[in-house]
């Protein structure tokens, strides 16, 4: 099960600050030039998906309980 | 459980547990997941006004421009809200009730400066809500924010005044914890709408 981002304010003030970075990168690429925007979303989204994937998969998976 | 157990139990009967996850994450999941969609919904119209526009050479089309420097102090000002909703949470789990406080209102009266900002704009940014698709997806999604900055501002004002009471400790804060985590929300989907609207 992946990490809730807005399971306490402190995880979601993260979250925030994480995002305003993400979104700076993609702004500031795109201001160059629109294919750098572009690959500046790709790269990075794919980094989220893949911190996601590795935070899901360093769990043990869950049992319900019978 | 016995029948004298049974009529020992007061209040309204224990909830069934059928799912593997914890109740109240599981709400809190279901509800990132309902204003997911909800902004997803206006965030795909508006990408699709974009798509069927692809001889546009600049965004958005004439005779539409937007105020992107004032929206850029407006965000300013909102981020550095969620700054002090920090700071004010952090306060009182040290005990520092003074901090507490001034972090709550610094928050609601920067919450209220955006929204004021957010309402002269509208009535000076010269199109309506009827003037094209442009306009009414551009009002659409900033009204949307707009409503969710408003119940944002409702139980910050809540959380102020029990602050003001006396209300919370070290140990009990969950009154400015939650308003602190819907406020953080609010502000991640605004970075989301005026990076797309605004500035991409």
């Amino acid at each position: 099960m992946a990490r809730n981002p807005l399971s306490s304010e402190a995880e979601a003030f993260r979250f925030l600050l994480l995002t305003v970075g993400y979104f700076a990168v993609i702004v500031a690429a795109a201001a160059i030039a629109t294919w750098l925007g572009v690959v500046a979303f790709v790269v990075l989204s794919s980094a989220v998906v893949w911190f996601w994937l590795r935070s899901r998969s360093g769990k043990p998976a869950r049992r319900a309980d019978v | 459980m016995s029948a004298h157990a049974d009529s020992q139990h007061h209040g309204p009967p224990i909830a069934n547990q059928s799912s593997r996850i914890d109740a109240s994450v599981l709400g809190m999941f279901l509800f990132i997941a309902s204003e997911a969609m909800l902004f997803g919904a206006f965030f795909t119209a508006y990408f699709f006004v974009r798509v069927v526009n692809p001889e546009a050479q600049s965004w958005p089309l004439e005779p539409f421009h937007l105020p992107v420097f004032v929206a850029g102090v407006n965000t300013t000002i909102l981020v550095t809200s969620s700054f002090t909703m920090h700071w004010a949470l952090q306060s009182i789990k040290r005990g520092n009730r003074a901090g507490l406080k001034a972090g709550l209102v610094l928050t609601l009266l920067m919450g209220l400066a955006f929204l004021l900002t957010q309402m002269l704009e509208y009535a000076r940014i010269g199109f309506n809500p009827s003037d094209g698709a442009f306009g009414t997806i551009f009002f659409g999604l900033t009204g949307l924010h707009g409503a969710h900055v408003f119940i944002g501002l409702t139980l910050l004002a809540v959380a102020t005044v029990r602050a003001f009471r006396g209300h919370f400790t070290p140990e009990h804060h969950h009154g400015v914890e939650i308003p602190g985590i819907y406020w953080h929300f609010v502000d991640v989907m605004w970075i989301v709408v005026y990076a797309t609207i605004y500035l991409l």
